[in-house]
């Protein structure tokens, strides 16, 4: 068995007097989809902001590609930032660039690429995302649906190594929710690693290689879906699978 | 016929003279004015506590004196200390400084209205603070200032005529004279209002079109 591609230990955070995530750890392997269930305020976004530092854990450890990432040294943290993509529940597209220049500012500013380059790399990763027709239009012109996939395709270009996905289609119309989904499935068929938080089960007990459930900022429980959704240990698991089931349906 | 040579030997020479002045003395004023006041803007908000502090005093300072103070300062104070500027410097220095000041207080509500998810997108990606603010951010909050930072350039357009006390003769300088010379202040003085208000409809003009050119497809503002 080959070494996790990212390994998380005891992460902890407390805002105040509140803990938020009381020691969470993970192990993933490459090409994993790991899925992050539980009520809101469990920590799931804690959880996927400190795994990229946008907030600083309290405590606790990580290694990608078992190298320890010392996020203290800003060059370390910002070479690191680049290998884990993120995707916002919000979008959180560029609102003064259109979807091409959303995608292509990274590269040619992150990464120092020429802006030609760059420019043929966004149009790759766009019409991956089949924006192929969209690339002129500014955030405002798009759909939710499209304004999502241009956020994944900006992440995409930066050719990151885990992608983390903080609730993708929560802020979606439900008709748009497929569109996001069949990019996020691709990713996952083409081998991406990924840890998404989402409350659509029907979609992660289809795609997940592990569902783990949250209460509290602590890791409840964990464990393939069918074990998850139909034969959990925990009594809080079950009622929230249950309740969940009952409100995102199509199992 | 009289009042027509007057006019043609006279006051429109001069006048045009101190037109030019005036002009040479607003160009770089409202550029440098609205560095200053960016650079500024993003000190007070991003700056670490001591340069916020800093960038804040001077606000306090530049805002909190009347002009002619500052004016009466850079001209006729630093010589004390062995600092010595042609009227022209000392009136475009206090100027470009008075209005960053003004300018950085635009900016910094700008800024400060930019959302959040902005700076954690650009982070997720790897930009660093500097590219961040740079790239990201402030190409946002200046689309959001410009009404505010516009209505600082036509005010600057204005008190550019306080030049003149620290002897620097521009428009209302070359006016003040003719007047003084031969009373008649009430035409004189209609003329320049009326110069100073094409100017400032001009610059009125030349912003509206600056913020046209920017404005952003989904950013149009609309009449309800």
């Amino acid at each position: 068995m080959a070494a996790p591609i990212l390994r998380i230990e005891n992460i902890s955070k407390r805002y105040g007097k509140k803990d938020v995530l009381q020691g969470a750890s993970l192990e993933v392997n490459k090409g994993d989809l790991k899925i992050l269930i539980g009520p809101s305020g469990a920590g799931k976004s804690t959880l996927l902001q400190c795994i990229n530092f946008l907030v600083k854990p309290d405590e606790g450890r990580i290694w990608l590609d078992e190298q320890e990432v010392h996020y203290a040294h800003k060059r370390d943290l910002y070479a690191y930032r680049q290998k884990v993509g993120m995707i916002f529940q919000d979008f959180n597209l560029f609102d003064h660039l259109n979807a091409l220049e959303n995608v292509r500012i990274g590269m040619v500013k992150v990464k120092g690429m020429g802006k030609a380059e760059a420019g043929e790399r966004a149009v790759m990763e766009l019409e991956r995302v089949g924006l192929g027709d969209h690339m002129q239009k500014y955030p405002a012109q798009l759909s939710g649906g499209q304004k999502q996939r241009v956020s994944i395709a900006r992440a995409l270009a930066m050719d990151p190594k885990v992608m983390l996905l903080d609730e993708p289609t929560s802020a979606l119309d439900p008709e748009l929710v497929g569109e996001v989904h069949a990019v996020i499935r691709d990713l996952g068929n083409n081998g991406m690693t990924m840890i998404m938080a989402t409350h659509q089960i029907g979609f992660a007990s289809s795609l997940a290689s592990e569902i783990i459930f949250m209460e509290d900022g602590r890791i409840l429980e964990r464990g393939t879906p069918d074990k998850i959704f139909n034969h959990a240990e925990n009594a809080r698991t079950r009622e929230f699978c249950s309740k969940i089931t009952e409100l995102y349906g199509e199992r | 016929m009289e009042e027509w040579l007057y006019i043609q030997t006279e006051v429109y020479p001069a006048l045009l003279k101190g037109f030019w002045v005036s002009i040479e003395l607003i160009f770089p004023s409202a550029i440098c004015g609205l560095v200053v006041g960016i650079m500024v803007g993003v000190l007070r908000v991003y700056g670490s506590r001591p340069v916020m502090a800093a960038a804040n005093a001077y606000v306090a300072i530049f805002r909190g004196i009347p002009l002619v103070v500052q004016l009466f300062i850079w001209y006729f104070g630093l010589p004390y200390i062995g600092i010595y500027m042609s009227p022209f410097t000392a009136a475009v220095l206090g100027f470009s400084l008075c209005s960053g000041a003004y300018h950085s207080e635009y900016i910094r509500g700008a800024l400060l209205s930019i959302k959040r998810g902005q700076m954690l997108a650009a982070q997720s990606l790897g930009f660093h603070k500097v590219q961040m603010i740079f790239s990201i951010i402030l190409p946002q909050a200046i689309r959001l200032a410009l009404p505010g930072c516009g209505n600082e350039i036509i005010y600057l357009i204005k008190y550019s005529s306080l030049a003149y006390m620290i002897t620097c003769i521009e428009l209302t300088g070359q006016g003040k004279i003719l007047a003084s010379n031969s009373f008649r202040y009430t035409e004189i003085f209609l003329i320049i209002g009326a110069c100073y208000l094409v100017m400032t409809s001009v610059a009125s003009y030349i912003l509206g079109r600056v913020e046209d050119r920017l404005r952003l497809p989904g950013f149009e503002h609309r009449r309800i």
